[in-house]
């Protein structure tokens, strides 16, 4: 029997070339494509994969988020996090979140083959960088991975995060109402609750936290209008 | 009072795989002029992508890849695709320095350069304009507007989409 993955990625482009490199091995299908983190949790209970793969910045709902919600839901389901970067933060919270593997995307190429075989196998895979932390946290005797860790922050309940994440992506109260099925009054007393929980006083404070927490991901742009280097021919 | 317009299920429509897609879109397009293209990415699961779209069409081929604009900037010169599809964030040299730099470079024979970036900005894209491309898509759009973008800057006609807007302007 085939080995059946689900993938969960924003952009139809990377899950395409996901596809193309999954599709390869024998024996491996891909039995879904989901676009956004609420997606991705509505089909995996409906196609019960048995890997699934989800990308860390997704609208709606981000990849930490839906691995948490995914475990919830079944705690046999095997997730593999796929980030563009590999933050002592976003390890911690991809290992607290339950994923068993973990890839850099920009090395998808070349590990996520090998992340699955594992998972296929029961075993988890990490980058070594993420091997490295989890050991430091062991021999650091029950201290943070991380010396550098802030002091730990207030906890958001499930759904808190997800008002979080979609007030950040800009959406009106009215907006997350619909799309979690709530009415308007309930998403702004979590709003409220959410603000008073974190002490923040506006929305932008509240994009700073999602940012700082990886509850949304940001790429900077190249700085514009720099100067033309030049290169020896 | 109860929330209303609950957010709409989605059908599960499991993937079909990606040997579906491709012969779609050969079947789709039955004459076309044939375009050398070299792909830019630092992301190779990327470029992977975008091979699988653009080598569904017939007479289309990948003749290279480059991980970065230095790296273009040689593939370019060595290669001479007829389209370049680029990325603007990129490690040791951005697209848009690499922009300026081939078209500079092969100011007789300028390659027609078209940008598939994360960044929807039409700040953005009106550097790339600037800087010579032809065309600008965004990723996220560009399972939906990459076919039609290389169509479009082969034949040196400009193109370009950005996620909030809802129509392309060609």
């Amino acid at each position: 029997m085939k080995l059946r993955i689900l993938l969960a990625d924003d952009h139809e482009i990377v899950r395409r070339g996901l596809c193309a490199l999954l599709q390869k091995h024998e024996g491996w299908e891909v039995c879904g494509e989901a676009s956004d983190g609420r997606e991705a949790v509505e089909m995996a209970k409906q196609l019960k994969p048995d890997v699934v793969i989800v990308d860390i910045g997704m609208p709606y709902l981000n990849g930490l988020d839906t691995t948490r919600q995914l475990l919830q839901h079944d705690p046999h389901f095997k997730v593999i996090v796929l980030t563009i970067t590999d933050s002592d933060q976003v390890i911690r919270e991809a290992l607290d979140a339950g994923a068993r593997g973990f890839v850099l995307k920009s090395d998808a190429a070349r590990d996520l083959v090998s992340a699955v075989e594992a998972l296929q196998s029961k075993r988890m895979f990490f980058t070594p960088r993420v091997n490295d932390l989890v050991l430091a946290g062991f021999l650091d005797k029950g201290h943070a991975i991380s010396r550098n860790e802030p002091p730990s922050l207030p906890t958001l309940t499930v759904r808190e995060r997800e008002v979080t994440q979609l007030l950040a992506e800009g959406k009106s109260s009215k907006e997350v109402a619909t799309l979690l099925n709530l009415s308007t009054k309930t998403v702004e007393t979590h709003r409220s609750n959410i603000m008073r929980k974190l002490s923040l006083h506006s929305i932008r404070d509240l994009v700073v936290y999602a940012i700082k927490n990886n509850i949304i991901q940001i790429q900077m742009p190249p700085q514009l209008h720099t100067e033309t280097p030049v290169l020896p021919h | 009072m109860p929330g209303t317009g609950a957010h709409p299920a989605s059908p599960i429509i499991p993937s079909s795989g990606c040997e579906d897609f491709a012969q779609s879109c050969r079947r789709e397009q039955p004459e076309t002029m044939p375009v050398r293209i070299l792909l830019v990415d630092d992301h190779p699961i990327v470029r992977q992508g975008l091979r699988t779209l653009l080598e569904g069409r017939t007479g289309w081929e990948v003749i290279g890849e480059a991980s970065d604009g230095v790296e273009a900037l040689e593939k370019v010169e060595s290669l001479q695709p007829d389209v370049v599809v680029l990325d603007v964030t990129m490690p040791r040299m951005n697209g848009l320095e690499a922009c300026r730099l081939m078209q500079q470079r092969l100011n007789e024979n300028p390659v027609e350069i078209l940008f598939v970036t994360q960044h929807d900005s039409p700040q953005m894209m009106r550097e790339a304009l600037d800087a010579g491309a032809r065309g600008y898509v965004v990723k996220s759009n560009a399972a939906r507007d990459l076919l039609e973008a290389v169509e479009a800057v082969s034949q040196h006609r400009v193109f370009t989409a950005l996620a909030r807007s809802p129509q392309a302007s060609c």
